[in-house]
């Protein structure tokens, strides 16, 4: 059927017209729920939905852009913050996420006793869902309640208000979201460099190169679409991973682990205050055209979507 | 000679850094997951908790918390659990119908606008199902859709179909066309092929898109968190361990926490112990192939 591609449209149309009946139900969906709650946020953001201080949240009207002059312009710019702190936490974990999976990977890649049992026992983070996890390391994470401090006075250091300092909080993100995702780039490391043939290796070795040659010069080279992709998807991913930073430290202290969709979610419905629907919007408006520019770079440099067009 | 033993003292010392580092690595792995479960047999305030984690006593070892857990709480535990069950099943039900028509007609024909379909589709799956929790709740408001189970199965549903189609459509590539023209062959239709042949031999993926459409609104607490607020009978297990596990109120009762938290990845555990070779192959293989 292949050849059908070299048909022309007319009868391609003919004998293919089945499948858009196929694709109706999810062209509904993805109009309905997709396209059109998108374009709904973006009005949104260019109104005074909740900020504008008339009363009754119904009587919204319709300002321009007067939302994103006032988030670049203001004096206190949480803006710049938010996309300050959302790029230190994609581009922080995905940088950890390869050199924990790459180190493990490189270590578990070798004939050492017991080597099926410790990469069964690593997977074991996987099998909770993160939502349950996140929330149990959340707890762990507290000053006075939390485990992690109960276990760092047993071996005689001081406990740490993790929360409460911008590095410490960080560090605790960070720990947590590496616990939560390096189980998956050590198996998907692994199994790319089961693919390399061994042959490669063993000429090198009689060329007198020693271990770190080998992997730079040909465990890196195989690897090298694997990493791009992987670190790509990631860093999308986590640009916009919701549940570790609202659930440890809710962006906290102050501003200083808020991202943007977090910010966005507090804003329109968190506790306290009436909700800024507008503003939330416009976050969510800002975050969206991130992933967009992202993506868009991802699947032009890339040939991540080879599979999937064939 | 010496030599000789030099280089064995070195083989030595690697072999043994290598494990070092495996054991190191286990040990984070492992550390919260056994936090949790001496936790949940207990009901020791925290200051008794440490020790016990670290060499647990069998005189502490109690079921008071699952007890508890399951026989108290308000809303209770069945009634969390049953409607988790009910957003979850629908949703996967209803995505998985849908990606499967998905799939098969964007593996199996070559109709004009598929490749500006993918793509479209594609670029949507990247997108992050947060940020349509803000309109949905708007537009959901406006047609009396909050605190109702249909208001929160649609979105869910939504969010399975375009992930899994694509599961489903990459994997029906790997199904030569041969088998679908034999079909043909015979006499069926395209859909009768379709639903006779083509999806009977998709069963693998469509339990793993199955699974994975189930977890997200299982888990889910962010949406759920929005959209039943006035009614707590049609609250969600994950409503309610973030309700037993708020750290707002600095009282963290432990043992409650880890016991639901056991309770209610259990049948997520379960279903990924026994398929484990397959979930972990089917998620990393368009990354290995990448």
């Amino acid at each position: 059927m292949a050849d059908l591609r070299d048909q022309t449209l007319l009868y391609r149309l003919r004998r293919e017209w089945p499948a858009y009946i196929y694709l109706v139900p999810t062209i509904v969906v993805l109009l309905v729920l997709n396209a059109y709650p998108i374009a709904y946020t973006v009005y949104i953001s260019l109104t005074d939905f909740g900020t504008g201080g008339r009363g009754s949240l119904l009587a919204y009207h319709y300002i321009g852009l007067t939302n994103y002059y006032l988030a670049v312009t203001s004096g206190a710019s949480v803006s710049w913050q938010l996309i300050e702190n959302s790029f230190i936490w994609a581009a922080g974990s995905v940088a950890l996420f390869l050199l924990v999976g790459l180190g493990l990977a490189t270590v578990l890649n070798q004939q050492i006793f017991g080597r099926t049992v410790y990469r069964t026992l690593m997977m074991l983070p996987w099998a909770m869902p993160a939502f349950i996890t996140i929330l149990v390391w959340a707890n762990m994470w507290q000053y006075e309640t939390g485990i992690i401090n109960a276990l760092l006075s047993e071996v005689g250091i001081s406990p740490v208000d993790w929360l409460q300092h911008p590095t410490t909080a960080w560090a605790a993100l960070f720990i947590t979201n590496v616990w939560l995702s390096f189980p998956f780039y050590t198996v998907v490391f692994l199994a790319t460099m089961q693919a390399i043939p061994k042959d490669l290796y063993e000429a090198a070795s009689i060329d007198g190169a020693g271990g770190l040659s080998k992997f730079v010069n040909i465990t890196l080279p195989f690897l090298r679409p694997t990493i791009i992709f992987v670190g790509l998807m990631g860093f999308l991913f986590t640009f916009n991973n919701f549940y570790p930073i609202y659930l440890i430290t809710s962006g906290g202290p102050g501003l200083s682990t808020q991202i943007f969709i977090t910010e966005s979610y507090k804003d329109a419905f968190g506790l306290g205050g009436s909700p800024a629907f507008s503003t939330a919007a416009m976050y969510s408006v800002i975050d969206f055209l991130f992933v967009l520019v992202i993506t868009v770079v991802v699947i032009w440099t890339t040939d991540l979507t080879r599979n999937w067009l064939k | 000679m010496r030599r000789r033993r030099g280089r064995r003292a070195i083989r030595i010392a690697k072999k043994v850094a290598t494990h070092a580092i495996l054991i190191a690595a286990c040990l984070f792995a492992l550390f919260p997951i056994y936090f949790i479960i001496i936790t949940s047999f207990s009901t020791l305030p925290i200051a008794a908790i440490t020790a016990h984690v670290l060499v647990p006593s069998p005189s502490h070892l109690t079921l008071a918390s699952y007890h508890t857990i399951l026989y108290s709480l308000s809303p209770s535990f069945t009634s969390l659990l049953t409607n988790s069950l009910i957003f979850a099943g629908s949703a996967a039900a209803i995505g998985l119908g849908l990606a499967a028509f998905t799939g098969f007609a964007l593996s199996k024909f070559q109709f004009p606008g598929r490749r500006t379909f993918v793509y479209f589709i594609l670029i949507i799956s990247l997108f992050p199902g947060f940020i349509m929790i803000l309109p949905f709740y708007l537009m959901f408001a406006k047609v009396g859709l909050i605190d109702s189970y249909i208001g929160l199965i649609i979105p869910y549903s939504a969010g399975a179909v375009v992930f899994s189609g694509i599961l489903v459509k990459n994997y029906m590539d790997s199904i030569p066309d041969d088998i679908e023209e034999a079909a043909l062959m015979d006499g069926m239709g395209r859909t009768q092929a379709f639903f006779r042949v083509l999806l009977p031999l998709c069963l693998p993926v469509l339990g793993l898109a199955a699974f994975l459409a189930f977890i997200g609104p299982y888990t889910d607490y962010a949406l759920a968190n929005v959209f039943l607020t006035a009614d707590p009978t049609k609250w969600t297990l994950a409503l309610g361990l973030y309700n037993i596990a708020n750290t707002d109120t600095g009282e963290q009762n432990y043992g409650l926490v880890t016991a639901f938290a056991i309770l209610m990845s259990l049948p997520i555990v379960a279903f990924y112990m026994a398929f484990q070779r397959y979930i972990i192959g089917g998620l990393t293989l368009g990354a290995v192939r990448g």
